[in-house]
């Protein structure tokens, strides 16, 4: 007994005298040669693995291509990319896999674990990116190195609110919302709310939690119990392709909304092109049918590699522009001849111009230190003939 | 005082029977393990780190878990449930009553210590399969209420907790990792020896007479009522200790965390590490938080030599999982902490089998 306690009370000594030191600290990443190490925390397993893995492709795509251009003043980029399934605590495991090996910025994925990490980024100061449009991402006192590149979920929302109220032309109509069930899904699901008040729509509202079923059935006849002639949808494709199928089933007169990752190819072919026709998607990135200048270098490096725009799909876009964006920021501050840390690159960031040739809403991507919402344009499309035909190259939600 | 012998260990005295450790080898092995905790964080690089502190919390989770199924012979499929309500607990208190962080744990504690006791009342009627349908049904209800009930993240859907701070001392960015990792490594120390304690005293050994028979208990005068109300009490306690160090570790709350796969992964964590056995809680997380680490890790160094890994990834970890379920079940029933007694026995008692 004596001889525990005597090990117990040297072993507190110890824990507390070393307590105030000891290794393992944070490496401070950017290193002045070598390659530029970028984190891709990808989900191609996951929930949401169907708009993630060529979302992924993407990003890999823009940084093989930009390699062999020569990489950024000279250096190549390095994306460390894997895969964490949609699980927010696998993403934080990467994310600190991702700091151990000296990463300068991190490109995430999903909004829970864009949440997740967004205190921990801050304090990092690592830049980050990622597929998540949740606007509390934008908010630069709340997530200083948070930078979002696209039109956020609201914007999104109130859009296509903009786009209901006129095509219900002044008739009191109701718009249900169907959601996925997770931050993502319920994002902007208030701020809709808040935009019919704020503008004075005649429209009803109610919004539902999808369930994990691939039947959405009795769903569909609660929102026909309201007499909801429009359904928005916030949620990747192959469940949104499933409602839309139920609608035809069920010989509905209703028309789904897509917000930005239900409005997309596979919507279409996983719906079949009879039964998506017709319905309605917001999507703030071009789809490769609108042939935008911005699609040219992502067309011709995919013939090279014997593949096609038309394969891969506006996701791949998406993620293409979306680590330009980043790698933008990189190439300003080794213009610059700044050290290449994460806050020169969100300093760089901030002052960031970047043309997308007409690829993200306006075409323009904008940071300011005031701001970390890199557009509120986005296209809206109708699909006709099996293909998303523009309606509006550029639209913002209504001042 | 105790004494080894080729037939065993002997006893000359009850206070050498009810030590902790009898045998030198014991104090030379606890001895080495203490020096191995010290030196960890000079070992490793703060990734390593991260995974060993995400263990401390899994640590504290799965000896709760241990009380309950391991030595008091309930099923309890709400381990999820109950690290959100201990991790919401804390950080509620916390962030918006303004209590100190040693404070809003402690009182997360105590909630999921009442909230665990509420949900443990089926216990008194149900047995079994009845009572893990029961307990899933707690999973469910914690987790819906977290997630529809917008007062708790006020609408957001996610709790942001501000970095660890105790009476004006605060963790430090770029030591992040090695900081929380003394906090943890005491916490879950005490959580460990502190469980070892209880089944010491009568509380603890009316639990495992529940376990073995519990109309036997009965007979002898253990109040089963109390007693298995009492052990969902102490596990989901904690339970609750570990969920409320993960919401001030991960600095962010939210549901997402605390779903069914994650009650399973704690079971699958005592069940190999070794039902009714504390090391063997302690060697399950370890091992159950390691394993898909060291396939990514191993995949990640074939894979210019199998390029299919990369994509299949998620499937191989997943049928790894389910199959050293299968294997332990199938071959050591009684998990890691018999595996390691085997081993010791052998080397104590060699050249003899037995």
């Amino acid at each position: 007994m004596k001889r525990l306690s005597a090990i117990a009370a040297l072993s507190t000594a110890a824990l507390l005298g070393l307590s105030a030191c000891g290794g393992g600290a944070a490496t401070g990443g950017g290193d002045t040669e070598g390659p530029i190490k970028i984190g891709v925390i990808a989900d191609r397993s996951g929930a949401t693995a169907d708009v993630g893995t060529p979302y992924n492709e993407g990003m890999l795509g823009y940084v093989e291509w930009r390699n062999a251009k020569g990489g950024i003043e000279g250096r190549n980029i390095e994306a460390m990319s894997n895969d964490y399934a949609y699980l927010v605590p696998k993403a934080e495991e990467l994310y600190k896999k991702y700091i151990a090996e000296g990463a300068v910025a991190i490109q995430g994925w999903g909004t829970g674990d864009s949440e997740a990490l967004r205190k921990k980024v801050a304090a990092d100061e690592l830049p980050f990116m990622s597929a998540s449009y949740a606007e509390v991402l934008t908010d630069v006192a709340e997530s200083p190195y948070n930078f979002v590149v696209a039109p956020t979920y609201s914007d999104q929302m109130r859009v296509a609110l903009d786009w209901i109220a006129q095509d219900s032309g002044g008739q009191r109509t109701q718009v249900a919302v169907f959601h996925h069930d997770s931050p993502f899904g319920t994002a902007p699901v208030a701020d809709g709310q808040k935009w019919l008040v704020e503008k004075g729509y005649d429209l009803g509202y109610k919004s539902f939690a999808m369930p994990k079923t691939p039947n959405f059935v009795g769903l569909l006849s609660q929102a026909r119990s309201l007499g909801a002639k429009y359904i928005v949808i916030q949620n990747v494709s192959s469940p949104a392709a499933q409602v839309a199928k139920d609608i035809k089933a069920q010989n509905l007169d209703m028309k789904i909304v897509c917000l930005n990752w239900c409005s997309d190819e596979l919507f279409i072919k996983t719906a079949t092109p009879a039964v998506a026709e017709g319905h309605i998607m917001i999507q703030p990135f071009a789809p490769p049918t609108t042939a935008k200048p911005g699609h040219a270098d992502i067309e011709e490096f995919l013939k090279s590699k014997g593949s096609s725009l038309q394969d891969k799909g506006l996701h791949y876009v998406q993620g293409w522009w979306t680590m330009a964006a980043m790698a933008q920021g990189i190439e300003k501050v080794l213009k610059d001849g700044d050290e290449l840390n994460g806050p020169n690159i969100r300093k760089a960031l901030e002052g960031l111009q970047l043309d997308t040739g007409g690829v993200v809403g306006g075409g323009t991507v904008k940071f300011s230190t005031d701001s970390h919402r890199g557009s509120t344009g986005t296209g809206i499309y109708q699909v006709k003939g099996g293909q998303l035909t523009e309606l509006t190259a550029n639209a913002a939600p209504k001042e | 005082m105790s004494t080894v012998t080729a037939t065993g260990i002997h006893h000359r005295s009850y206070r050498g029977e009810l030590a902790l450790r009898h045998t030198r080898a014991e104090y030379a092995r606890l001895a080495l393990v203490v020096l191995l905790l010290v030196a960890l964080p000079y070992m490793l690089n703060i990734y390593w780190l991260g995974i060993v502190n995400t263990i401390l919390i899994a640590v504290i989770g799965a000896v709760g878990l241990n009380i309950l199924v391991g030595f008091t012979g309930q099923i309890s499929l709400g381990q999820g449930g109950f690290l959100a309500v201990g991790a919401f607990t804390s950080a509620i208190l916390h962030e918006r009553a303004g209590l100190p962080v040693p404070l809003s744990v402690f009182a997360a504690v105590l909630t999921t210590a009442t909230v665990g006791a509420f949900f443990g009342l089926p216990a008194l009627r149900l047995k079994g399969l009845y009572l893990a349908i029961a307990t899933l049904a707690s999973q469910e209800i914690i987790v819906f209420t977290v997630k529809r009930w917008s007062w708790l993240t006020e609408g957001q859907g996610f709790l942001d907790v501000s970095r660890l701070e105790i009476f004006g001392w605060r963790i430090e960015r770029t030591m992040f990792e090695v900081q929380w990792y003394w906090i943890l490594l005491v916490i879950a120390a005490v959580a460990v020896v502190a469980a070892r304690n209880l089944f010491r005293t009568g509380l603890g050994r009316s639990f495992m007479a529940v376990r073995d028979q519990d109309i036997a208990a009965a007979a002898i005068g253990v109040n089963v009522t109390r007693t298995k109300v009492t052990a969902f009490a102490v596990s989901s306690g904690f339970v609750g200790l570990a969920g409320a160090l993960t919401a001030h570790y991960t600095e962010t709350v939210t549901w997402e965390r605390f779903t069914l796969d994650v009650s399973v992964l704690y079971l699958a964590m005592i069940i190999v590490g070794g039902l009714g056995s504390i090391a063997g809680a302690v060697y399950g997380a370890a091992f159950l938080i390691l394993l898909p680490v060291l396939i990514s890790e191993l995949s990640e160094a074939v894979e210019p030599a199998f390029p299919f890994l990369s994509t299949q990834l998620p499937a191989i970890r997943n049928a790894v999982f389910g199959l050293v379920i299968l294997l332990f079940l199938i071959f050591e029933p009684r998990g890691l902490a018999r595996v390691w007694q085997r081993m010791k026995d052998y080397v104590r008692f060699w050249p003899f089998r037995y």
